[in-house]
C-alpha cells in the first residue's frame, strides 16, 4: 500500500466531528462536544506529522487517488497529492487548526451549549476544507476545499446571530469572496476544458500550452480569484468586518490559513503565472501597495482586532509581491511563519482582552504585562516576529528574504523593494503600539493566569514564532529553490527597520499630541472608505434595481412577468367587451322583431272582405297564368 | 409492464383513495404510500429488465408499446431512459414525501391524496410517454390535479392564482398540441409516434413553427421570463405538499420537454432557435435571482430562485454541447431536491407560526438547531456549494457556456454571485436574529425531519459521488445530442 494513503486520512477526522455536532441528531453534554472537537482536530495532525516527517526523508512526489468520474470525453481524477509544498502548508495548518481549536475549549467555555456546538463543528469543517484544499491534486476538491471555506467564513463570522453588524458582516464576506470565487472558477474550468483533466498537474503545462489571449486571461482570473479570498486592495474591505466573529475564529480564518489560501493559491499554479510577465507584474504591484495600504491602516487602527485585520491584510500582501517576483517558494515560508505569529497575536490579545471587559479597544490591553504576564509576554513575542526583530525571529527572516527579491529584480524591483521597506518600517510601528499599550501600569490589576488549554497552544506558538527562524532558509530549501541574498548593505537597512518602527509606536504611545492626530484620522481607519465607494457602486445600486423591481417604488412588481399578463388581460378585455352584449345574439333579435313587424304588415291580407278576397283570387290566378305561358317562351 | 403500471397505478389508486379514505383515519395515506411504493418496485422492475429488443436506440431502458386506437394511429408508446427514468424516481419520491409531510391535511383527505396520486401519474405519464397524442394528453392531465390541490388546500387569494396556473398552462399547452396535431397529420400515414416523426424529416422551416408551438408549453412551464408570472401566485398559495409536486415535478417537465424533443424531433429548428433560448436563459437567471433578493415573503423568494435556477437548465439545454447538457439533467435532478426542501421546511415552519413574512421571522438558531441546521443544508444547495449535486450541474453547464460563449458564462457565474444575496438574506430572516414574536418552539419533528434527511441525502450524495447520476444520464444526452451534430 502506498503511503500516500494516509493522506485520505488527514481530513477525516475533523469532517468527523463536524458530522457528529453539526448534522449528528443524538445530543451531547459540554464536555463531549468538547472532547469530540478536540479529537477532530488534534487527529489531523497527528496524521500529517509523520506524513510531513516522510516527504523530508523519501521522495515526496506522490498521488492518492480517490475515485475518477467520467463526463462524456473527459476523464475527472479526484486525487490528494503530497508534494513539499502541499506537506510543508499541511503540516501548518494542522497545528495551528489544532492549537486554535484547543484555545477554543476555555474561551468560548461560557457559550450556552448548543452554541458551542455550532462553534465547534463549523471549526472542525473549517479545518477539513482548509486540509481538502491545500492536498488537493486536482481542481475539483481544491474548489471544494476553497468554498467551504467561505461557507465556514460566513458562519462563524455570524457566529453571533443576534448581532446584525455580526450578519452583515458574514455577508459582506461571503459575497466579495464569492465574487473572487467565480473568477477562481472561470479559471478553472477554462484550464479545464483546456487539458480535459483536472489532475493539477495537467492543467499547468496544458495552461501553458494554450494561446497567449487564453493563458493571460487565465492567469488573471486566477489572480482575482486569489486576490478576493487573500482580501487584498481592493477587495480587502470584507476582512476588517469579518473580526466581528470570535476572536478564535478570527485567528484561524480571518489571518492564519483561510485569508492566506491566495497566496498558497498562486504558489500552487505559479509555474502557469510565471508564463504571464504581466500578470505576475501586477501581482508584484497589488500585493506591494497591498502591504503599504495594509501597514498604513493598521497603524490608524483603535482596536487590537482590526489592527491584527489590516497587519494580515498588509502580510499577504508581502506573500503576493513575492510571488509577484517569482519566489513563491520565499511567499510559502512566510504564509509558514505568519501563520504562528499572526495567530499567537490574536490568541494572546484574545486573552487579555477576554479578561478587560470583553472590549477589543487597543486600551483593553493596559496593564497586560501585570495582569496577564503569559499572555502578555507571548503578544510581545508575536509582534517581535511580525515587525521582524533581527536574527532571532522567524518574521524577519522570510521577510527579509522578501525584500530582497525585490531589490533583485531589476529597476522596478526596486521601486517595489522602497514600497515593501517602508511597509516594513510601519509593521513596526503598529505591531509595537498594543505592546507598548500593555507597559502603562493600571492601578488596583490583579495578576491571574488562564487555564492549560489558554496557555499551552499561546506557549507552544510563541516557542514556535523564535523556533521557525533557523528553519526558514531550510524550508524554502524544501521547496526546491534558495533564499536570495542582496549586498549587506541593503540586508542592514531591512533589520534596522523595525527598530524605526519601534521608535514610531513610541512616539504614538506616549507622545499625546501625536496619539490624539491618530486617534482622529478617521479616513485612514476606515481603510480610504473604499467600502462607501463599493456602497455607492455596487450596494445602492443594485438596492434600487431590486426595490423597483419588486415594486417597491411605485413601479410594477416583476415587470417582466406581470405586463404580459396585463397585456393579455388588455386584449382580452378589448375583444370580450364588444361581444359581451353578444352581437350574434342581437341579430337574433332582430330578425325575431323583424318578424314581429313583417307579421304586422301581413295580417293587413287577412282583412274578412269577401271582394279583397275576390280580387286576390283574380290577381293570383293572372299571374299563374302569366307565370305559364312565360314558361313556354323559348 | 412494469412501465404501465407506473402510469396505471397511481392513477387508479388516486381514485380508489377517494373510496379508501372512508375506511378510517389515515387509511388513504397508508394506502397512497403503498401505493407509491409499488410504483417505486415497478421503477426498479423496469430499470433492471434489460433492453427492450424492439427499441428505436441503445439508450432505452424499457419500452412499452401497444395498439390503442390503430384506426386513429393512437398508440400507448412508452419508452424509459435514464433521465425519464431518474425523474420517474424523483417523482414517485416526492410523493411519498408530500403524502407524509401532509399528515395533518383533514379537509377532504381522499380528494387531496388522489391529488397528489394523480399528479404523479400525469408527470410520469409526461417523462415516459413517447407517443404524443398521449404526452399531450397527460401534459394536460397534469394542471388539473395541481389547480385542484391549489384551490382547494391553498391559502389566500386561493381560487384566483389556481385559474391563472390553469389558464396560463393551458393556453401554452395548446401551442404543443397544434404542433402535434399538424405532424400527425403531415406523417405519411396517421400516427403521434415520436419516433416516425423523428425519422420522417420534417422540413427546416416547419421545424422551426413546431418547435415554436412545443417551446410555448415547455417554457411556460419551465418557467422562463416572461412567461414565468403564475410560477411565484402559485408557489406561494399552494399547499406545502402543492408546492414540492410544482417545484419538484411540474417545473421539471418543461425541462424534460425541452430535453427531450428538440434534438430528437427538429434539429433544424433547434439550431434556429437555440440562441434565442440561450438568451432566455441567461436574463432569466439573473433576473429571478435579483427578484428574490427583494422578496418578503419567503416561499415567493424560492420561487423566483426556481426561476433562475430553471434558467440554468434552459441555458444548458440550449447550449447544445455534451457539458451543458449534461448539466442541465444534473440540475433539474438536483433542484428538484433543493427546492422541495425548502419548500418543505418554509412550509413547517408555516404551521408553527402562521406566516411566512421574513420581516417577522428569526432566532430559528437559538429555538430550534435542528430547523436550522436544515436550512442551512439547503442554504449550501441553493448557492450550488460544491459537494452538493447543484453545484455538479451548475459547473457542468458553465463549463458548457465556455464552449459556446464566454459572455454566457459570465452571465451564469454572476447568477453565481447573485444567489450568496438572496440565500445569506433568507437565512439571514429566518435562522439568525433574535427569536421574534413568531418564534418557533417546537423544532422538526421526526416526520418532517425525515423526508429532509432523504432529501440532504439525495442532494449531497449526488453531489460527493456525482458518477452514480452522471452514468445514467450520460446515454441520453448522447442520444438527445447526436442528431444535433451538424454533418
Amino acid at each position: 500500500m502506498s503511503p500516500f494513503f494516509a493522506l485520505l486520512l488527514v481530513p477525516m477526522p475533523a469532517m468527523g466531528a463536524f458530522l457528529l455536532l453539526g448534522l449528528g441528531p443524538a445530543e451531547f453534554n459540554r464536555r463531549a462536544i468538547q472532547t469530540i472537537a478536540l479529537a477532530g482536530a488534534t487527529l489531523p495532525a497527528v496524521v500529517m506529522l509523520p506524513l510531513g516527517a516522510y516527504c523530508l526523508m523519501g521522495t515526496c512526489d506522490g498521488i492518492q487517488p480517490i475515485f475518477d468520474l467520467e463526463v462524456g470525453p473527459a476523464v475527472v481524477a479526484l486525487a490528494l497529492k503530497l508534494d513539499p509544498l502541499s506537506a510543508l502548508v499541511g503540516v501548518t495548518v494542522t497545528i495551528i487548526g489544532a492549537c486554535v481549536i484547543g484555545y477554543s475549549i476555555d474561551y468560548m467555555a461560557k457559550s450556552e451549549i448548543a452554541d458551542l456546538r455550532r462553534y465547534f463543528a463549523l471549526m472542525n469543517l473549517f479545518l477539513a476544507s482548509m486540509l481538502c484544499m491545500v492536498l488537493a491534486g486536482d481542481s475539483i476538491i481544491f474548489f471544494l476545499g476553497w468554498e467551504l471555506m467561505g461557507l465556514c467564513s460566513f458562519f462563524l463570522i455570524a457566529y453571533h446571530v443576534t448581532s446584525a453588524r455580526a450578519i452583515a458582516a458574514g455577508r459582506k464576506a461571503f459575497v466579495i469572496t464569492r465574487v473572487a470565487d467565480a473568477f477562481l472558477l472561470a479559471a478553472l474550468l477554462l484550464l479545464f476544458l483546456e487539458a480535459g483533466s483536472v489532475r493539477l498537474d495537467d492543467l499547468i503545462p496544458a495552461g501553458i500550452a494554450t494561446d497567449d489571449v487564453r493563458r493571460g486571461l487565465i492567469a488573471a482570473l486566477l489572480l482575482a480569484g486569489a486576490m478576493g479570498k487573500s482580501a487584498q486592495l481592493p477587495f480587502h474591505t470584507w476582512l476588517p468586518s469579518a473580526m466581528a466573529g470570535p476572536t478564535p475564529v478570527s485567528a484561524l480564518l480571518h489571518s492564519a490559513t483561510m485569508v492566506a489560501a491566495g497566496a498558497y493559491l498562486l504558489a500552487r499554479l505559479a509555474p502557469l503565472m510565471e508564463t504571464v510577465p504581466l500578470v505576475m507584474a501586477v501581482t508584484a504591484t497589488v500585493g506591494a501597495a497591498t502591504a503599504l495600504f495594509g501597514a498604513t491602516a493598521a497603524v490608524f487602527q483603535l482596536d487590537v482586532k482590526r489592527l491584527l485585520a489590516y497587519s494580515s491584510i498588509s502580510q499577504i500582501g508581502f506573500m503576493l509581491l513575492a510571488i509577484g517576483l517569482g519566489q513563491p517558494e520565499v511567499a510559502i515560508a512566510h504564509f509558514v511563519v505568519h501563520a504562528i505569529f499572526k495567530s499567537l497575536l490574536f490568541l494572546s490579545a484574545g486573552d487579555i482582552t477576554q479578561i478587560a471587559r470583553g472590549t477589543t479597544d487597543i486600551a483593553a490591553m493596559r496593564g497586560a504585562l501585570r495582569a496577564r504576564p503569559v499572555a502578555y509576554l507571548a503578544f510581545v513575542a508575536g509582534a517581535a516576529s511580525l515587525a521582524g526583530i533581527p536574527f532571532v525571529t522567524g518574521g524577519w527572516f522570510s521577510k527579509e528574504a522578501i525584500l530582497a527579491s525585490a531589490w533583485l529584480a531589476g529597476p522596478f524591483g526596486i521601486v517595489l523593494w522602497g514600497v515593501a521597506l517602508s511597509a516594513a518600517v510601519l509593521t513596526g510601528a503598529y505591531a509595537f503600539r498594543p505592546v507598548l499599550v500593555g507597559l502603562i501600569p493600571v492601578k488596583g490589576a490583579r495578576m491571574t493566569f488562564g487555564g492549560v488549554f489558554t496557555n499551552l497552544p499561546i506557549l507552544l506558538l510563541a516557542a514556535g514564532t523564535f523556533a521557525i527562524a533557523p528553519l526558514v532558509t531550510p524550508m524554502v530549501e524544501f521547496l526546491d529553490a534558495t533564499v536570495p541574498h542582496p549586498p549587506l548593505a541593503v540586508e542592514l537597512v531591512g533589520a534596522v527597520a523595525p527598530f524605526v518602527g519601534l521608535a514610531l509606536a513610541f512616539a504614538m504611545t506616549f507622545m499625546p499630541r501625536i496619539s490624539r492626530r491618530v486617534a482622529q484620522a478617521r479616513r485612514m481607519r476606515s481603510g480610504i472608505r473604499i467600502d462607501g465607494v463599493y456602497q455607492i457602486v455596487f450596494v445602492q445600486p443594485f438596492v434600487a434595481l431590486v426595490r423597483w423591481l419588486t415594486g417597491q417604488r411605485g413601479s410594477i412588481a416583476d415587470p417582466v412577468g406581470t405586463l404580459p399578463v396585463m397585456g393579455a388581460q388588455w386584449l382580452v378585455g378589448a375583444i370580450v367587451r364588444p361581444l359581451a352584449h353578444d352581437p350574434l345574439d342581437r341579430a337574433w333579435a332582430g330578425f325575431a322583431s323583424a318578424t314581429v313587424r313583417a307579421w304586422g304588415v301581413a295580417r293587413h291580407v287577412q282583412s274578412g272582405r269577401v271582394r279583397d278576397y275576390a280580387l286576390a283570387i283574380a290577381v293570383g290566378v293572372a299571374l299563374l297564368l302569366l307565370l305559364g305561358w312565360g314558361t313556354t317562351w323559348r | 409492464m412494469a412501465l404501465t403500471a407506473l402510469i396505471v397505478l397511481p392513477l387508479f389508486g388516486g381514485i380508489a383513495a377517494l373510496l379508501v379514505a372512508r375506511l378510517g383515519r389515515n387509511a388513504e395515506r397508508w394506502f397512497s404510500i403503498a401505493v407509491l411504493a409499488v410504483a417505486l418496485i415497478a421503477l426498479i422492475v423496469a430499470w433492471t429488465g434489460g433492453p427492450p429488443p424492439d427499441a428505436p436506440g441503445a439508450q432505452w431502458l424499457a419500452l412499452v408499446r401497444y395498439q390503442y386506437a390503430p384506426a386513429l394511429g393512437l398508440q400507448f408508446l412508452l419508452a424509459m431512459d435514464g433521465l425519464s427514468g431518474a425523474l420517474v424516481a424523483v417523482s414517485i419520491v416526492l410523493g411519498i414525501i408530500s403524502v407524509v409531510i401532509s399528515w395533518n391535511i383533514r379537509k377532504q383527505s381522499g380528494l387531496f391524496h388522489a391529488c397528489i396520486l394523480w399528479t404523479v401519474a400525469a408527470s410520469n405519464g409526461v417523462f415516459l410517454a413517447m407517443d404524443l397524442l398521449f404526452f399531450a394528453f397527460f401534459w394536460e392531465l397534469m394542471l388539473v390535479p395541481s389547480f385542484l390541490l391549489i384551490s382547494i388546500w391553498g391559502h389566500g387569494d386561493r381560487e384566483a392564482v389556481a385559474l391563472k396556473f390553469l389558464v396560463f398552462n393551458a393556453v401554452a399547452g395548446l401551442g404543443l398540441l397544434a404542433a402535434v396535431f399538424y405532424m400527425a397529420a403531415t406523417a405519411p400515414e396517421i400516427t403521434f409516434d415520436a419516433f416516425v416523426f423523428a425519422e420522417m424529416g420534417i422540413p427546416p422551416l416547419a421545424q422551426v413553427w413546431l418547435l415554436l408551438g412545443f417551446s410555448m408549453a415547455f417554457l411556460t412551464k419551465l418557467p422562463a421570463p416572461p412567461f414565468h408570472a403564475w410560477l411565484p401566485d402559485a408557489h406561494t398559495m399552494a399547499p406545502t405538499a402543492g408546492s414540492i409536486l410544482l417545484a419538484g415535478l411540474l417545473l421539471k417537465t418543461g425541462a424534460y420537454g425541452l430535453f427531450r424533443f428538440p434534438g430528437m424531433l427538429f434539429p433544424d429548428g433547434f439550431h434556429v432557435l437555440a440562441p434565442y433560448g440561450l438568451a432566455l436563459g441567461a436574463f432569466g437567471t439573473i433576473y429571478g435571482a435579483v427578484l428574490a433578493c427583494g422578496q418578503t415573503d419567503a416561499k415567493r423568494l424560492v420561487a423566483y430562485t426556481s426561476i433562475a435556477h430553471m434558467s440554468i437548465v434552459l441555458m444548458g439545454l440550449s447550449g447544445g454541447v455534451h457539458f451543458a447538457m449534461m448539466g442541465a439533467g444534473v440540475e433539474m435532478i438536483a433542484h428538484a431536491f433543493s427546492a422541495s426542501a425548502l419548500f418543505l421546511l418554509i412550509g413547517a415552519l408555516y404551521d408553527r407560526v402562521g406566516t411566512r413574512d421574513l420581516r417577522q421571522l428569526g432566532g430559528l438558531q437559538q429555538t430550534a438547531p435542528r430547523f436550522a441546521a436544515a436550512f442551512a443544508v439547503f442554504f449550501s444547495a441553493a448557492l450550488a456549494m460544491p459537494g452538493t449535486a447543484n453545484f455538479l450541474g451548475e459547473a457542468l453547464v458553465i463549463t458548457g457556456m465556455f464552449q459556446v460563449n464566454w459572455f454566457l458564462a459570465a452571465i451564469a457565474l454572476v447568477s453565481l454571485v447573485v444567489s450568496v444575496v438572496y440565500a445569506t438574506g433568507l437565512l439571514k430572516r429566518i435562522i439568525f436574529g433574535v427569536p421574534s414574536k413568531a418564534c418557533v418552539t417546537q423544532d422538526l419533528t421526526w416526520s418532517e425531519l425525515a423526508p429532509v434527511i432523504v432529501l440532504a441525502t439525495g442532494t449531497l450524495l449526488f453531489g460527493m459521488l456525482p458518477q452514480l447520476l452522471l452514468v445514467v444520464l450520460e446515454p441520453a444526452v448522447d442520444a438527445a445530442l447526436a442528431p444535433l451534430v451538424r454533418p
